[in-house]
């Protein structure tokens, strides 16, 4: 369950979702809606799958990705919308961040 | 674990749920609980084992080379059949909860019954559709 509510927290991850609402889509495509790196937003979607929310499938050269949300969890992403939930204030990429800091 | 198989883990609940019935009846039988309480319990059961099979609806993915419709609506079908059984199936619950038991079942069931027909038609007509394209 937390994993789900870490996924839902970013709002980036949460607008891939609300993408993925309109049907299945491409790494591409859904990467070209954003202005961050392809390495982030392949970090946001492994997100999304460990949390069993999106179904990454190969699909000839490209990878579709799919919404796999239950009733409650896109209520779920209902409210974290609407109240703007945010349970861990990280990103792929703050998190990356912070782990080479503490590194350091 | 014998529970990760999901045919083992369906007839785990399946169990549970048949076991629960019969130890409201015994509870029943010798008087610890009414018999209105025995209806109220097994309606909730009833309209729990809705809710929960609707609700995983839309994550039970089929894959995109086997669809022979738009995947897109396919998807649409799904999550639109999972939140109205999930309503249907929580108007059910509520149902058995809060009316008065004389007009529980019914009502129960006029609550539920929408939501079938709504998914029955809605999948009729998406399989009539597929027909008449191929």
């Amino acid at each position: 369950m937390s994993s789900i509510f870490k996924a839902l927290a970013d709002p980036t991850r949460r607008q891939v979702l609300q993408m993925l609402r309109a049907g299945p889509m491409g790494a591409g495509a859904l990467a070209d809606a954003f202005d961050v790196s392809k390495p982030t937003m392949s970090a946001h979607f492994a997100v999304l799958v460990a949390a069993d929310l999106i179904e990454a499938e190969k699909s000839g050269r490209t990878i579709m990705y799919r919404l796999k949300m239950s009733v409650l969890e896109e209520a779920l992403m209902g409210f974290a919308q609407a109240f703007g939930l945010q349970v861990t204030p990280e990103t792929p990429a703050t998190a990356a961040r912070s782990r080479a800091k503490e590194k350091s | 674990m014998i529970l990760d198989h999901p045919i083992r883990r369906a007839l785990a609940v399946a169990a549970l749920y048949l076991l629960t019935a019969l130890a409201l009846d015994e509870l029943r039988l010798h008087q610890v609980i009414t018999a209105e309480t025995v209806q109220r319990l097994t309606g909730v059961l009833m309209g729990t084992v809705v809710i929960l099979s609707a609700n995983l609806i839309p994550k039970r993915l089929v894959p995109l080379a086997r669809i022979s419709c738009d995947p897109a609506r396919e998807q649409a079908l799904r999550r639109f059949c999972g939140r109205v059984l999930v309503l249907g199936g929580l108007g059910y619950t509520l149902a058995f909860v809060l009316a008065p038991i004389g007009i529980a079942a019914m009502l129960a069931i006029c609550l539920l019954a929408p939501a079938v027909v709504a998914v029955a038609g809605v999948s009729l007509r998406c399989a009539w559709n597929r027909r008449g394209a191929r």
